[in-house]
Formats: C-alpha cells, sequence, structure tokens
C-alpha cells in the first residue's frame, strides 16, 4: 500500500491504526470469501428452497378402449372455480383497514393491534375477502354455498401459491351462469381439469377397476411441493398397468414471494401422456351378457364370462351387483359408499375371479374325463337306486352316508343319459371306481386350484380356489371323494371354469386368459411410438383323448339339444338352446351350507358351436333356483348376443341401443 | 496509485484519489438505490421526484453542496464554532426523546424528527458534531492530556450523546462514540494508561453484558436488556430463545420468535451467499423484488445484501476495496495534516466512517450482531448521507489546508 508507506516512519499511532484498519477490511473480505464462494451453495440452495415450488403436472392419463376401439375409461373435463390468492392482497388491505380494523377498535379500545392480535385479524380479513367472492359465485350459480374457514386457512397458511378451490364440479348449466355472470370478480377463474371418465357407467366396471385421487406415487422418486390433481389405479387394469397409463409427469416451478404468493410459472418439464390400454373385450358383448345376467333374477348376484376357446381372450366378464367407478373419482356420499361395502351384495367383489365357488355338477366334465380315462365303458348301463325317502328320485349310499340324486330311478343310465340327467349315483359311483389321484390329476391338468393370472398376482384380485394335491390322498375317504366327483369339496372361480371348458372345446389347449391385446402410446406420433402386442399363450395342454371328447362334446350338445322325444328324455340345459347354432352345456348346483340353512350356487357351463367351437360361455348364480332353470337362459341370451355381433358388427344392433361415449 | 514525488504532491490541493473513490461510491449507491426501487412495485406508482432513487441523488447533491462549502471556512475556523454544534445537536438528541417531536416511523427506536417534506436523524448529526467537538477539545497542547480531569472530560463528552442516543433507542449509533474517542485519544497523545484503562473497563463491561443476557437465566439478569437487543445478541451467539427448564410449548414459541428476529440476517445471508462469484446481474437479484428481503430495512441497512447479491464476491470486494481507498485516504490526511487538530479530525472521521462499514458489512455477512447502522454512502437515507458527505467535506478540508502556514 503506497499510502500506507506515506504515513510518516515515525508516526506510530496512524500505522498502528492504519494497521488494524487493513486487518479488519481484510477480515471483511475474508468474510465474503466465506459466504460468496466457500458456502455459495448452500446459500443458493435456501434460496432455491424459498423462491420456488415444485408442481407435479399430470400427464394425460391412457384409455382404456375395447378390442374394436370403443372407449372403456377416457378423460373428461371438469369444471371447477378456483380462486388465485395471489390477487387477492389489495382487497385483504382494503377490508382489514376499512371494516376488520375498525369493528376490532370499536370493540376492544384497549387493546393494541399487533402480533397474535394482528395476525388474526388479518386471517380474518383474508376469509372475509373469501367468503364474500364465494358468496357472490354462490350466488350467480344458484347453489347455496359457505366457505369453510378451517379449509381456507390451512390452504392459505401451507401453499397459497396454488388456487384455492371454490367450487369444484360444476354442471353444465352452472359454466353456462358463471361465464355469463361471475367472470369478472377478482382473483376468481373457471378452470377445466382432465379427469377419468367411464363413459358406460358401470360396464365392465371390475375388469377397469377404478382410480382414486392421489400425490403418493412409489414409483416416483421427485418430490414435489403440490400436486396437481392426478389418479393412481386401485384395482383391475387402472391399477395393473397404471405405470403405463399414467404417463410421464412435468414439472412446473413457481416463483414465489416472501409471502408465498405465484409471482410467475415456468414448466420445466412437460408431461408426456400415457399409453392406451387395448382390451380383448368386446363392448357390445360385454353390455349384453351384463344384460343377461342381470335379468337371471331380482338383485342377482353373480357373474358370467366368454372365452375365445381358440385363443383365451376375454370377450367379456361380468360380476353382478357392479359399481360406477366415477363415484371413486367424482366423490361420493355416505349412502354410496354404504352401498360398496353392502356384506351381501359386495358390489365390490370381483364374483368371476375372487369369488372361488363349489362348482357342482358342472365339475363332472372333469369327473367324466376322470372315468373314461379309468376305461369307463360309456355304452355300459348303470342302475340308479330309488331314494328311500323319496322314491321318485335316486340316490347313492357310500358306506352310511347317502347322497341324493335329481336323476331318477333306472337301470338304463348309460354315459350320456348320467351326463344329461346329471345323475350324482352314476359319477359317484363310477369315479370312486376311477379313484382320487384320476380325479384329482384331470383337475389339475385345467389348473384348478391355482391363479389364472388375469390381474397380477401382485394385486391379489384373484383367487386360486382350492383344489387338493395328489399327495393328500390320505386325507380324502371315499365321502369325500364322492364329494369331489359332484363337484363338492373344492372351489373353484368363474374363469377357471370358462378356461376348462374352453380347453375342452378346443381339443385340450389349457390357456392363459388375455385381457389386453396391446398398450400404446396415445400419441402415435410420438418417435418411440411402440405398441406392446400381447399374443394368446397356451398355458399347457391337458393331454385329453379325442375320443373321450367327442363323447363329452356329444353329451353336453345332448344337454342343451335333446328333447322330450329323444331316446333319453331332455338335457337339463335345454333352456340354452338356440335353434340353428349348437350349444354344448352342462348345468350344476352346488350346495353350501349357512347359517341357518343351505345357500345354492347354479351354474351352467358351455361352449358353441360344437362342430368348429369358438367361445366358452360359463354362467353363476348365487342363490338361484338351479343351473339349468337360472343360468342357461342367460348363456342363452348370451349366444344371442354374440350371434347377432357376428351377423351384423355394429353396435346398435347387437346390444339394441347406441353406446357412445357421449352418453 | 502513485502520486509522485514529495515535491509535487505538496502542490496539490485536492485529494484526487479520494474524490474518485467516494464518487464511485456515490454512482453505486444510486445504482443499487435504483435497483431496490425498480424491484418495489409499490415505488411504480410514484411520480419520478418521489423514487428514492432520485431522492438519494438529491442528498448527494446537498451533501457535496455542504462538503464543499465547509471547505471554503478553514478548519481551525470549524472548530471554534464546534461547541455550538455540539450543543446543537445534542439540544436535538433531547427534542427527538420528547414524544410529539420524535417520531419511531413505526419502527423501535425514536430516532426521527419529522420535518414535512423530509424527516432528519438528529444521531447522524451528532455524530459529526462530536467530532469536531472533541477534536476542537484534544487539540490542547499534549502536556495538559495527561490530566485525569481532561481525559473524563473528553469520555463525558462521549458519554452525553451516547446516553441519550440509547434512550431512543439505538444501540448501533451509539456504539460508534467510544471508538472514535479512543481513537481520537489516542492520536492526541492522550497517555497509555488512560486508554488501556477505557479498553480495559469497557471490554469487561462488554463481556460481563453479552454473559449477563445471553448464557444467563432471565431471573439472573443484573441489566435488563431490551428485548429486542437481547434477540439480536441471542441470533448472532446462535443461543436459543427459550430457556432450558420452558415448556415445549414456550420452546415452540421460542422457536418461532427466533425464526422472526433472526429473518432479516437469514436473508442478508441468502442474498449476499447466492450472488456467488460474479452475481446475478444488476436489476436481477430476486430477494429484495420477491420481498425475502424486508422492503422496510433493503434499501437503507441491507443495501450491501442488494449489491452483493446483483453483483458477486467481485463486487463486493470491490466496494469493500473503494471504503479501504476512502480510509486510507483520510488516514494519509491525518499524517499530512500541518497540525495536532487536523490530524485529530481527519482520525475522528476515518474512525466513524470505519465503524459504520465494518459494522454494517459484518452484519449482512453475519460477523458482527445486528445493530441498525447505515452504510455510509451507499444506504438510502438524507441524514446519513448528508453527514458522510460532511464529515468527508472536513477530510478535504484538512488535506487542502494541509499546507498552509
Amino acid at each position: 500500500m503506497l499510502i500506507f508507506d506515506q504515513l510518516k516512519k515515525d508516526d506510530t499511532p496512524l500505522r498502528a491504526i492504519a494497521t488494524a484498519v487493513l486487518l479488519c477490511m481484510i477480515l471483511l473480505v475474508a468474510g465474503l470469501w466465506k459466504v460468496q464462494i466457500v458456502s455459495a451453495k448452500k446459500h443458493e440452495t435456501d434460496l432455491r428452497n424459498q423462491t420456488f415450488r415444485s408442481v407435479r403436472v399430470p400427464g394425460v392419463r391412457g384409455k382404456i378402449l375395447d378390442r374394436n376401439g370403443y372407449v372403456l375409461a377416457e378423460n373428461g373435463p371438469r369444471y371447477d372455480v378456483n380462486l388465485y390468492l395471489e390477487e387477492l392482497p389489495p382487497y385483504f388491505n382494503f377490508e382489514y383497514t376499512n371494516t376488520v380494523k375498525p369493528a376490532f377498535k370499536a370493540a376492544h379500545p384497549d387493546t393494541a393491534i399487533r402480533g397474535a392480535v394482528r395476525a388474526r385479524l388479518s386471517a380474518e380479513a383474508r376469509y372475509r375477502v373469501a367468503s364474500n367472492l364465494l358468496s357472490r359465485v354462490s350466488l350467480d350459480l344458484q347453489e347455496p354455498m359457505i366457505l369453510d374457514p378451517k379449509r381456507f386457512h390451512r390452504h392459505y397458511e401451507s401453499q397459497p401459491y396454488v388456487p384455492f378451490p371454490l367450487v369444484s364440479d360444476l354442471t353444465r348449466k352452472q359454466v353456462a351462469r358463471f361465464v355469463e355472470l361471475a367472470s369478472d370478480l377478482p382473483g376468481v377463474e373457471l378452470e377445466t381439469q382432465a379427469i377419468r371418465t367411464y363413459p358406460n357407467g358401470g360396464t365392465a366396471c371390475h375388469l377397469l377397476g377404478y382410480v382414486q385421487r392421489t400425490d403418493k406415487f412409489e414409483d416416483e422418486d421427485i418430490n414435489y411441493r403440490y400436486y396437481l390433481t392426478d389418479f393412481i389405479g386401485r384395482t383391475g387394469i387402472e391399477a395393473m398397468y397404471d405405470d403405463l397409463l399414467r404417463g410421464k409427469p412435468g414439472t412446473k416451478s413457481l416463483l414465489v414471494n416472501h409471502l408465498g404468493y405465484r409471482q410467475s410459472e415456468e414448466m420445466v418439464r412437460l408431461p408426456e401422456p400415457g399409453n392406451d390400454v387395448h382390451l380383448t373385450v368386446d363392448l357390445p358383448i360385454q353390455i349384453a351378457t351384463e344384460k343377461a345376467l342381470s335379468e337371471a333374477m331380482p338383485n342377482v348376484r353373480g357373474a358370467a364370462v366368454v372365452v375365445d376357446v381358440r385363443s383365451g381372450d376375454i370377450i367379456s366378464m361380468v360380476s353382478l351387483p357392479g359399481f360406477d367407478p366415477s363415484l371413486y373419482v367424482r366423490g361420493m356420499t355416505h349412502e354410496q359408499y354404504a352401498v360398496l361395502q353392502d356384506p351381501k351384495t359386495t358390489p365390490m367383489l370381483n364374483r368371476a375371479v375372487y369369488g372361488a365357488y363349489h362348482p357342482g355338477s358342472i365339475l363332472k366334465i372333469a369327473t367324466s374325463i376322470a372315468c373314461l380315462e379309468s376305461g369307463l365303458d360309456p355304452n355300459a348301463k348303470f342302475t340308479v337306486e330309488p331314494n328311500p325317502s323319496r322314491p321318485s328320485k335316486g340316490a347313492i349310499f357310500i358306506g352310511k352316508r347317502k347322497v341324493e340324486d335329481t336323476a331318477a330311478p333306472g337301470n338304463d343310465y348309460d354315459f350320456e343319459k348320467a351326463f344329461i340327467k346329471s345323475s350324482n349315483s352314476y359319477f359317484i359311483h363310477n369315479g370312486l371306481l376311477a379313484g382320487f389321484k384320476s380325479l384329482v390329476d384331470v383337475g389339475l391338468r385345467f389348473h384348478l386350484g391355482e391363479l389364472t393370472e388375469i390381474f397380477d398376482p401382485k394385486m391379489h384380485q384373484e383367487a386360486a380356489g382350492i383344489y387338493p394335491d395328489l399327495d393328500e390322498e390320505k386325507d380324502w375317504n371315499a365321502g369325500k371323494v364322492a364329494d369331489l366327483c359332484i363337484g363338492q369339496q373344492v372351489d373353484v372361480t368363474v374363469l377357471q371354469m370358462a378356461l376348462m371348458t374352453a380347453a375342452v372345446a378346443n381339443g385340450g389347449n389349457v390357456f392363459w386368459p388375455r385381457l389386453v391385446a396391446k398398450i400404446q402410446p396415445s400419441d402415435t406420433l410420438k418417435l418411440d411410438a411402440e405398441a406392446i402386442n400381447f399374443a394368446p399363450r397356451v398355458r399347457s395342454n391337458a393331454r385329453l383323448n379325442p375320443e373321450h371328447l367327442r363323447l363329452i362334446h356329444t353329451a353336453m350338445l345332448a344337454d342343451v339339444e335333446n328333447t322330450k322325444a329323444d331316446q333319453d328324455g331332455e338335457g337339463t340345459g335345454k333352456q340354452a338352446r338356440i335353434s340353428g347354432f349348437h350349444i354344448g352345456g352342462k348345468t350344476g348346483t352346488a350346495e353350501r351350507a349357512v347359517p341357518g340353512g343351505k345357500d345354492h350356487f347354479t351354474w351352467f357351463t358351455s361352449f358353441a358351436p360344437v362342430e368348429s367351437p369358438r367361445y366358452a360361455v360359463v354362467v353363476l348364480v348365487v342363490s338361484g333356483s338351479s343351473g339349468g332353470g337360472t343360468c342357461a337362459p342367460v348363456a342363452r341370451k348370451i349366444y344371442e348376443a354374440i350371434i347377432r355381433r357376428e351377423n351384423d358388427a355394429s353396435l346398435a344392433s347387437t346390444v339394441g341401443r347406441p353406446a357412445s361415449p357421449t352418453q | 496509485m502513485n502520486l509522485g514525488g514529495h515535491h509535487e504532491r505538496s502542490h496539490q490541493q485536492i485529494d484526487w484519489l479520494l474524490l474518485a473513490a467516494v464518487c464511485c461510491l456515490m454512482v453505486i449507491g444510486i445504482a443499487f438505490v435504483y435497483s431496490a426501487s425498480f424491484a418495489d412495485p409499490s415505488m411504480h406508482a410514484l411520480s419520478w421526484t418521489r423514487q428514492i432513487h432520485v431522492k438519494q441523488a438529491l442528498w448527494y447533491a446537498i451533501g457535496v453542496v455542504g462538503a464543499i462549502g465547509l471547505c471554503f471556512i478553514e478548519y481551525h475556523t470549524l472548530a471554534r464554532w464546534s461547541l455550538l454544534a455540539y450543543w446543537g445537536a445534542i439540544l436535538l438528541l433531547i427534542a427527538v426523546l420528547i414524544p410529539g417531536i420524535g417520531s419511531s416511523r413505526g419502527w423501535g427506536s425514536q430516532n426521527w424528527i419529522d420535518l414535512g417534506p423530509f424527516s432528519m436523524q438528529p444521531s447522524e448529526f451528532a455524530k459529526v458534531a462530536f467530532i469536531l467537538m472533541l477534536g476542537n477539545y484534544l487539540s490542547r497542547p499534549v502536556d495538559e492530556l495527561k490530566n485525569g480531569r481532561l481525559f473524563w472530560k473528553s469520555m463525558g463528552l462521549a458519554a452525553l450523546p451516547f446516553g441519550l442516543i440509547m434512550l431512543e433507542p439505538d444501540l448501533g449509533s451509539a456504539l460508534v462514540f467510544f471508538p472514535a474517542a479512543w481513537l481520537m485519544m489516542f492520536v492526541a497523545g492522550v497517555p497509555a494508561k488512560y486508554l488501556f484503562r477505557l479498553v480495559g473497563g469497557g471490554g469487561t463491561l462488554i463481556a460481563l453484558l453479552v454473559v449477563n443476557t445471553v448464557f444467563m437465566p432471565a431471573s439472573w439478569h443484573v441489566i435488563k436488556v431490551p428485548q429486542y437487543q437481547r434477540a439480536r445478541l441471542l441470533t448472532y451467539f446462535g443461543q436459543n430463545f427459550a430457556p432450558a427448564d420452558a415448556t415445549p410449548q414456550e420452546q415452540a414459541r421460542a422457536r418461532l420468535t427466533q425464526r422472526a428476529r433472526s429473518y432479516n440476517v437469514d436473508q442478508a445471508l441468502i442474498s449476499v451467499g447466492s450472488g456467488g462469484l460474479f452475481g446475478k446481474g444488476w436489476r436481477q437479484g430476486t430477494q429484495y423484488s420477491l420481498g425475502f428481503l424486508p422492503r422496510s430495512v433493503a434499501h437503507n441497512d441491507f443495501i450491501f445484501s442488494i449489491i452483493a447479491e446483483e453483483t458477486g464476491f467481485v463486487g463486493s470486494v470491490a466496494v469493500v476495496a473503494l471504503y479501504t481507498v476512502v480510509l486510507f485516504c483520510g488516514l494519509r490526511t491525518a499524517g499530512q495534516s500541518r497540525d495536532r487538530l487536523g490530524k485529530i479530525l481527519a482520525v475522528g472521521v476515518v474512525t466513524l466512517l470505519f465503524v459504520h462499514v465494518f459494522i454494517n458489512i459484518g452484519m449482512n455477512i453475519r460477523l458482527v450482531p445486528v445493530t441498525g447502522i447505515p452504510l455510509p454512502l451507499l444506504s438510502y437515507g438524507g441524514s446519513s448521507v448528508l453527514c458522510s458527505l460532511l464529515a468527508i467535506g472536513l477530510l478535504f478540508n484538512v488535506y487542502y489546508y494541509r499546507r498552509s502556514y
């Protein structure tokens, strides 16, 4: 320092002062170095944290479509009125100065307005402004509304940088009124947001599943300060392919001031739309199946499945009662929620795959195979003994235990007659001859007791049923094996029966069910827009003897088509009959002891056309009167819809009404 | 910086280096007060004559005129008027304490006198008047300074404005008087034993005060320090506001208060730190425009935060360097002055400026506790700007008349 040298050498005090000043200035520079260079990163982070709020912007959720592109789930607009708080401070101040403060001063002349009192009064002023705006909106929309102070204050304190939702889900009429009357209110904006819509209401609800609003996406690792409304699939396809449907969220960065109000915003990353999921389901047949099943009896509880026997494709799958997935999107009342949780009707339960039931006599198809494979002569005559207590019906005794038979006593029961009359005596007698191992082996070849994996097993939305293993023979006495022959003692799902029937129809291939045909990016212009295709997959071959299959096909056809004039009389499935379309079927009525009596599971399993099988249709109705009486007509209606659909591809012809997304 | 040989310099009447540094600081002052006003939307509505950077420029002009005017009167003559200036300032300091005359402008301390279109801060004028007064008092022959009574009288001259300003209360401004008095006595030749006694006594007192306030439970406090002063000290020493035996509710409340109290410093530190090496650019700082740096203090006590945020380490070091030039020019003036009065006055001015610069910049980077004192020439404010320029005018005066005998 030249100035330093210019100080007189002998002027010690001045030199001392100069040294001290210089040292202090160096100390300042060192301090600045520490703050601005060494810990600059930390301060920049602090600055970012206090001035920016990252907001998650959801990608447009992909659609769910049927096999022909009919929409099952898509996104529709929801109209909300939002309040932008950053436009209101002048109004807050005005209200505070002109109303709240004078009123307080008048009431408490001695209390000083500062600290907590001031904060409380400011909050009151803000609430009054927001509340007045809501009353204006309320008046214009002609719907009484009251602003919940707690909700408003909580929003103001935690996230004033995003608009406060004043009114949600306006009707079209309200939208029109708002645009006409209320759109110039300060800070009040009408906005749309995309929400999940299901244009067909509850149709295919158990397949589609439902979505719920959420902020928690466990597969996303970015933490946002705020999450714009987005949905996550909870059940069904919505849950199983949630990650693909959801797309990639974008990020919006909000610049906020010290009061937390939004100053400006910038889209940091654009959201990417999700993928469309194309199901194998055929919407018209799905609707027809639903209608047919619902007509089986009043308040029907049951399920119906239509499978393409050549591919394992799920053409339709219905479980009743169902639910409207939109309820989970738009919110529901307590009453609506109570209906969904009713323990008897259990609308949320997918009875086609998650309910497991005794199959009853439809399992005699498997029993037949076991018997034939064990050497049963299909032409050998069997005598059904009369039931001592009900001589018009048969019965069979295993030891001391009596199993009743709905077939009449007689000595002319060959395989086909026993099959179409569903004679318990015949199948128990021959099943016991075939033995436990043989019976169980057939079921295992149809993968009974195993998940079909129609939904990801991790989702736990499917039941495996109950079916014994080969090494469990010691636990099965003759009485239990007899029950097994007629479909008691085991539990199966409707889908398992459909796949078993499909295998019987197609010559022995047990398919994995195929519900999703392909998954395709919604934005087909995208460069890497490549679809994921799902091909039909054979799970295993059940190794069935063609001759046995021919016998069973014939017997199943007879069960539906035999008339009184036929030698064996008419079959139990006669109500499924359609002239000119050959359906092979088997009825079943299983019993389960419930508190206070017995409950019935009535079944009808079938495939058609018998000469060249394409469809397997299985119907289950809980508490039906009989398989033939309750379920066979349902199957017939489903087949009628299929025939109409095959003859005329238009939707209206199949379901009798146009099904358009706008409905 | 080479100003040539001794011979050449003797003809020089104006300290050009000092002038250049002061001009640079004034340009920076206008630029960043403008930057601050630019970011404040409430300023946009005002007419240009009421914009704070225009007002600041006006005060610079008034200050420069005042300083030049000061140079026309030789400092010996000025010193003869010091008694009047000093007691006038004392009267103003008393007046400001009278309700109705003094005003707190809504803040904690009552240190303003409203004069219609503008308001003044008597404590600023008292600082300059005090330097003139003490310089005059100490300029007597060195032998007389050995008298103990004279030392205590000098202390009394400092203690009077100190006490009055403490009553406002404004600790920051009050504290300036003692370093100035000490250094002026030091160069005047007051015996070392008195000066050491002063340092020892003052140091012990301050240490006791800090221990008393910061590290002891409230019930043990011998001296009651105003709550906001205690909070500032606690913040600086990183102590919890809540006593150790407080209930959870009390602790929660104390944490909130603590955050509120340390808010300004925290925000200043974020401003300065986020500036990094080169800063965000003029008018690009966000801390002030988004209101994180409170609008009420940013353009005066925390103007350095804005400068540091927008110009980075480079800019802040430049500012520190400019002040260093000003201070050393002052010390050089002291060394070259023709008599002891000139030397004492120059040292007084240098000390005054230095204390302000060090404390103000220091509090922006948490080197010293927060005390609300302005940064000379840069902070917005008429009294501060005017008095800083008058003080610097004194330096020019001493420089100009250094060879006139």
